[in-house]
């Protein structure tokens, strides 16, 4: 009975110890994303280099693609640009969703499309072109649709317009390998 | 004194001009965002609420927020519309399900095991010491036994 109170508590412990570590490796941004195995949620937004063709999500069905939440001023969207270009040479189609920054009507000068189309247009240049094209989500409805949290973050859509994963932050070789290819992989096929 | 009444006059036009940046048709729509903001989570910059952060999403939210609270939706329903996109993790008090049974459980199991040993080890104390007792009480009875014997 003596060992038993010893022995109890003692295994309590050990396994609250072993929990509350598991916890400190843990990532806290690594969740179920409320959006998966929904289809693209209704939008109408102009694309960003030809502002006249106003993209739909029935225009996008049909193949199964990236859709890569982005913009100019996030430097670790910057950063992946050169490695997704590499997919697209592979053959993986990739939309980019331009996600603008908000603005403060005291502080901030008024949005210029054409300030925007240089601005990018100039970073895929330096960086590499990874997009089939742009869709400027000006006041971040379809990201909020999405529920994006912040940018980057990719969307692997399949040919009937469903979102099949959603991976927050950047994509790089060892991400790619691990999560996305395999995903990209399977609803790729006809 | 000119100078005193243009400051009294400066620090009035302040008051005066006092105008909220958000507007509500009632008090009860303006209450309504305030508890909102505070239970909605900013999926961005984790442990803020929306009322605290001022990452991009948290704006969006917010405002998106005061859109359906002016469009007269009930507190369930804005919530709903948040917990569609972002998940449970975005509000503050999450849902009773098979996950999050345990919160609920685990203090209750651990209180009741707690008690029940204390009234287990309890029951078998008494008994415990009536026997010590007794035991020391024959002791007693044996030294004070032999210490009589030694007198004449």
């Amino acid at each position: 009975m003596r060992k038993l109170f010893f022995y109890v508590p003692l295994a309590l412990f050990l396994l609250l110890t072993v929990f509350l570590l598991s916890g400190l490796f843990s990532d806290p941004r690594e969740r179920e994303s409320a959006s998966l195995n929904k289809a693209l949620p209704e939008f109408a937004l102009a694309d960003l280099m030809q502002p006249q063709h106003i993209w739909t999500p029935e225009q996008l069905h049909g193949e199964t693609f990236l859709l890569n939440v982005w913009g100019t001023w996030c430097p670790t969207c910057n950063a992946e640009l050169g490695y997704l270009t590499e997919l697209r040479k592979q053959g993986v189609k990739i939309v980019g969703l331009y996600y603008e920054l908000p603005r403060d009507p005291t502080f901030d000068a008024p949005f210029s499309l054409k300030a925007l189309q240089q601005d990018v247009a100039q970073k895929l240049q330096q960086n590499g072109d990874p997009y089939q094209f742009n869709i400027l989500d000006l006041e971040r409805r379809l990201s909020l649709d999405l529920g994006v949290s912040g940018a980057p973050e990719t969307f692997l859509i399949d040919s009937n317009g469903i979102v099949r994963a959603h991976h927050i932050g950047d994509i790089n070789p060892q991400i790619w390998r691990a999560k996305l290819a395999p995903l990209y992989q399977q609803w790729s096929q006809p | 004194m000119k100078y005193l009444i243009a400051t009294v006059l400066l620090l009035l036009s302040g008051a005066l001009h006092a105008q909220e940046l958000l507007q509500f048709d009632n008090d009860s729509q303006r209450d309504l965002y305030r508890s909102l903001t505070a239970e909605l989570r900013c999926p961005q910059c984790q442990n803020q609420n929306i009322a605290d952060s001022n990452a991009i999403v948290a704006v969006d939210m917010r405002q998106k927020t005061y859109e359906l609270v002016r469009q007269g939706q009930e507190r369930q329903q804005v919530l709903d519309y948040m917990i569609n996109r972002y998940g449970d993790f975005v509000h503050y008090q999450p849902p009773l399900n098979r996950y999050t049974l345990w919160l609920w459980l685990a203090p209750v199991l651990m209180l009741t095991l707690l008690l029940g040993t204390a009234i287990y080890r309890r029951s078998r104390q008494p008994q415990h010491n009536a026997d010590t007792k007794s035991e020391l009480n024959t002791e007693l009875d044996q030294l004070i036994k032999r210490y009589r014997s030694k007198k004449p």
